[in-house]
């Protein structure tokens, strides 16, 4: 039974279908649904993998191991609730004159096509097609951020679609380098571009070429990633997206980056093994997440508006995922996994939050919110501090085991300076998140700051949902689940 | 110093007699690619007669330079013509340094012009000096950088074996570091004979005048070595260009009759492809502002670079 | 697919086209006329659909005719069309001076060349073309990336990224004989299309928004 084309094929045909379609209800109707069905089939994905190990379509055009299989859960979920919450937050933007329903329409066909985007980055096998995917999760995402086409938006589209592509362009370099050592060590016809099967002749790649692959796909991949110093373009594109794209941006789009640069990441680690810089890839993306996350903080505790805060904020987490896969023990790749899974749970509830805001005060700016938003939307104010408190590491909430997990894993590798850097920058970043949010969602009132058509239970119910789960998920992982990230985590390592 | 007399005299009267004529063919041909009939070809040497017949007019102000400036114009070219080879291989004159002698030559003869501009202390001959420095400024090292590639490749830089060592592999034509070479020295042709972008031959308005502002304050018999100099540098380059890069059907050392007769032939057929070329330039482009022919001649510079660059690295 | 009798000649062309690719990659940084860097662009991408032709002849492979087909139904027909519709629906047909004057770009072009050039050193066992290709596929992405900082106008900025991809496809070419698989090709091509369209979008809404393509008036988010 085809599992993963019909992966594919939902989301893409739901926003085909929203060409067509009418009405607005409907639409989000559609993308509810679509998202709801492949989280159906990733779930049934996770069970077909731990039975046979890898699932392979269409003569291995299509290939999913644990780690896509573990993607593939987080995208759809993400996705879903994005959808969900997309319905009310567009239904209220064009009731207030906003947007048009020109432009509600390509944001129900780009979305979905967003995420039939990043679905093909993480179930295809061949390089060259999982770079033609990203490109495309790219070009489609860029659309959405310069949806309300105003200067801001536009400036951040800009900005993005400028970055993005010279980086992607560098990440062609790179994987056509690496098909080139291929070809290099195959050379009487054309090798076959896979990943699994570059994996498996791995030890007779040149090194010196692999690694040069690996700088340009490093800086280009990490670029759309959010690495510092390439991520520039993030703060801007995730503050002036509509809250929907940017709970989708913040929660997948970057993880998605980071997994083809992980499949690099093992391909390289894979042939230089045994050699002199078995470590190569492993201390370029040690050093630029420490970087990242020391980064952040500091940009955190100057930030005066509200989404922006949150893009650094994600800036920091994807620098947390990517040094726990660097530090390459499996504990501390675990740990990177379940960081991964539970970031994809937090951040879109504070995105949808900030939309509330935004759609309430018609603004994001701290100095126009003021003090005291939790006397407008209580109900928001009280799921947004729930996730916060997540995003900030405090049990019981996910996050904190995983952060736990992955610095102790490090030091249990005898990586303590490390660890420390670690420790420090999630301590500033605990420190800057609480003291913004407190300032503004705490407190009375300013006389004369009243804002007249608060809703209070707007978006609710994704974020209830989103929040539910990850209290569910952070107190009981069920075993498939933990299987399933155990196997992922051995892929990372090395040892599949 | 090879000293063969007949190949001395021959070529010394070739580059006297066609320099000439090749400007009156390259002014002829303009004119015919604007529709209008033009100067027949050979007008220029009845241009060059009458300035030897008339008199002089010569400022109070000029001094020794001015009357001494147009003959080492005149005998620079001179020179330099005969150290490049035209017809037969080995050049009749060959000094010490080669492609640097001759390239020494030209900076001479451009050295004496523009103090014979500044001589007799007009505002016009002044001006177009100061411009002929800047644009020679760049252009020198251009056209230098652009030989040594050559030579590089070559391994002299003596232009007869430069000549010869391109002529036994054909292929090598397509050499990148030739090709680029060539784009350079083209431009640097165009600058060096004052030909539109860079600078206009036909036209005596203050804004536009590079090389006739020069010639401004000369007249009669002065002005007649002035001019044929500069058609004679004009000559030299152009067979430099033809001969070094496409240095087909060029004889060797003891040729035959028949081949000097195929040489000329291909020579005259290579000079005249090259005017034509020249020609389609000038009347296709407009002179560009002084302000933008560094930009021009920076490109040259940097294509000659590249060149030279492409020697080392396409091996 | 056995190699060449006339390797020579293929050797010697092939270096020249990569060469002349590069010349136009300059005049395109000197170039001030929009219209102008679109044609160059176009020229610059013929020579690429050239060099994969010639590849294709002398190794006999098939495919990559496909990738020399592909070049020039995109990149010298279709994208030049798209970007001069653009061109003349937004009205702006100069560049604004960029940060640079001409003569200090060429120089720096010149040295990036250099840098280009000295990077692909160690690396010249590699090509299968023999010669120094990818040398100049890297100097065309180098001069790509200055060209983008050193103009303000947002369609040259275009511009600048499909030379940069220019240059990536010429190392492509450069260091796999026989092509990359035809799907990754496909792929590839479908994705700078759609890219420039999608650029093409943005540029005419800045130009509508901010009345002008001075990519310098986008300035307002920092920090």
């Amino acid at each position: 039974m085809l599992l993963l084309t019909p992966i594919l094929l939902v989301p893409l045909s739901a926003a085909l279908l929203c060409l067509l379609v009418p009405s607005r209800r409907v639409m989000a109707a559609l993308g509810v649904l679509a998202f709801a069905t492949t989280l159906g089939l990733g779930i049934a994905l996770l069970h077909e993998v731990l039975a046979r190990g890898v699932v392979r379509e269409w003569s291995e055009f299509l290939s999913a191991d644990a780690l896509s299989a573990w993607m593939v859960l987080l995208i759809s979920v993400v996705s879903l609730a994005t959808s969900l919450y997309a319905g009310r937050y567009f239904e209220r933007d064009m009731a207030a004159g906003v947007i048009t329903m020109g432009r509600v329409r390509e944001f129900f066909v780009l979305t979905p096509l967003f995420g039939t985007g990043m679905f093909l980055v993480v179930l295809a096998n061949n390089l060259g097609v999982m770079w033609a995917a990203v490109e495309g999760t790219a070009l489609s995402s860029v659309l959405l951020v310069a949806l309300y086409n105003r200067r801001n938006s536009l400036e951040a589209a800009w900005k993005y679609v400028i970055l993005g592509s010279l980086g992607l362009a560098l990440a062609l370099l790179g994987t056509v380098f690496v098909y080139a050592a291929a070809c290099k060590s195959h050379p009487d016809s054309l090798p076959s571009f896979n990943w699994s099967y570059l994996m498996s002749v791995a030890r007779q790649l040149d090194p010196l070429q692999l690694k040069l692959a690996f700088v340009f796909v490093f800086v280009g991949y990490g670029t759309k990633a959010g690495f510092a110093p390439m991520h520039t373009w993030l703060p801007d594109a995730h503050s002036e997206a509509p809250s929907p794209t940017s709970a989708m941006l913040s929660g997948v789009s970057l993880k998605i980056a980071l997994y083809a640069l992980l499949r690099f990441h093992i391909l390289t680690t894979a042939c230089l093994d045994g050699g002199p810089d078995a470590g190569f890839s492993g201390h370029l993306l040690l050093g630029f997440g420490l970087f990242s996350m020391l980064l952040a903080p500091s940009f955190i505790l100057v930030q005066r508006n509200l989404k922006r805060m949150l893009a650094y904020s994600s800036l920091e987490h994807m620098g947390l995922i990517c040094t726990g896969i660097a530090l390459n023990s499996p504990l501390t790749i675990f740990g990177a996994l379940l960081h991964m899974g539970y970031h994809a749970l937090t951040k879109p509830v504070l995105f949808f939050a900030a939309g509330n805001i935004h759609q309430t005060f018609h603004s994001l700016e701290f100095r126009v919110i003021g003090p005291g938003v939790g006397k407008v939307l209580p109900v928001t104010v009280v799921l947004m501090g729930l996730a916060a408190l997540s995003a900030v590491g405090l049990p019981p909430f996910g996050l904190f085991f995983s952060e736990l997990t992955i610095i102790s894993g490090g030091l249990a590798a005898h990586q303590i300076t490390v660890s420390v850097i670690i420790l420090v920058a999630l301590l500033a970043s605990f420190c800057g998140i609480l003291q913004q949010l407190t300032r503004i969602l705490l407190g009375a009132r300013k006389p004369g700051n009243h804002p007249t058509d608060a809703r209070r239970m707007d978006g609710v119910p994704a974020m209830a949902l989103l929040l539910g789960s990850l209290l569910l998920f952070s107190v009981w992982l069920p075993a498939p689940l933990l299987e399933l990230m155990h196997q992922a985590a051995a892929i990372i390592g090395g040892k599949p | 110093m090879n000293l063969d007399p007949l190949n001395f005299l021959g070529q010394t009267l070739a580059l006297l007699l066609l320099a000439p004529l090749l400007s009156g063919c390259i002014k002829n041909w303009k004119a015919k690619l604007q529709n209008r009939r033009g100067p027949r070809p050979w007008q220029v040497y009845f241009d060059i007669a009458k300035f030897l017949r008339k008199d002089m007019v010569i400022s109070e102000h000029a001094s020794w330079v001015f009357s001494f400036a147009p003959y080492v114009v005149f005998l620079t070219a001179l020179l330099a013509g005969l150290m490049v080879p035209m017809i037969s291989a080995p050049a009749p004159l060959r000094l010490f340094g080669g492609v640097l002698a001759v390239v020494g030559l030209l900076a001479l003869g451009r050295f004496f012009l523009a103090l014979g501009g500044l001589d007799p202390a007009s505002t016009f001959g002044g001006m177009g000096s100061s411009r002929e420095m800047t644009i020679s400024a760049i252009a020198e090292p251009a056209m230098m950088l652009a030989i040594f590639t050559v030579a590089i490749t070559a391994g002299s830089t003596d232009l007869s074996q430069i000549a010869q060592s391109t002529q036994s592999a054909t292929w090598k034509l397509l050499n990148p570091a030739h090709v680029l070479a060539f784009a350079a020295l083209f431009v640097v042709l165009l600058a060096e004979t004052g030909r539109i972008p860079v600078d206009n031959p036909a036209t005596h308005l203050e804004l536009t005048m590079i090389h006739e502002a020069m010639l401004l304050e000369y007249s009669g018999r002065y002005l007649a070595f002035m001019e044929w100099g500069a058609s004679i540098k004009q000559l030299v380059l152009m067979t430099l260009l033809v001969n070094v890069f496409f240095p087909l059907g060029l004889a060797g050392p003891q040729a035959s009759v028949a081949a000097l007769g195929i040489s000329l032939a291909a020579y005259l057929a290579k000079l005249l492809a090259l005017s034509a070329v020249v020609v389609v330039v000038e009347t296709t482009n407009a002179k560009m502002r002084l302000f933008r022919v560094p930009d021009l001649l920076s490109t040259a510079f940097v294509l000659a670079a590249l060149a030279l660059l492409s020697t080392f690295l396409f091996q | 697919m056995h190699p060449p009798t006339t390797l020579e000649i293929s050797s010697q062309v092939i270096p020249l086209m990569a060469t002349l690719m590069l010349v136009v990659q300059l005049l395109l940084i000197a170039q001030r006329m929009l219209l102008t860097s679109i044609r160059l662009f176009a020229i610059q991408s013929l020579l690429l659909a050239g060099i994969a032709a010639v590849v294709a002849y002398y190794y006999n492979a098939g495919h990559v005719y496909v990738v020399a087909v592909l070049t020039i139904v995109g990149k010298v027909i279709f994208l030049p069309w798209l970007l001069n519709r653009l061109v003349h629906r937004i009205q702006i047909h100069q560049d604004t001076e960029p940060l640079l004057n001409a003569p200090t770009s060429m120089l720096i072009c010149a040295a990036l060349t250099l840098l280009g050039y000295s990077v692909t050193r160690p690396f010249t066992s590699l090509e299968k073309l023999g010669n120094n290709t990818l040398a100049i596929a890297l100097a065309l992405l180098l001069t790509g990336f200055f060209l983008m900082i050193n103009r303000r106008k947002a369609l040259t900025q275009v511009l600048a990224l499909l030379t940069v991809e220019n240059g990536v496809m010429l190392a492509a070419v450069a260091l796999t004989t026989y092509g990359m698989p035809l799907v990754v090709e496909l792929g590839i091509f479908f994705d700078v299309m759609v890219a420039v369209m999608v650029l093409g979008i943005l540029v005419y809404r800045i130009r509508e928004n901010f009345d002008s393509m001075d990519t310098g008036k986008l300035d307002q988010l920092k920090g």
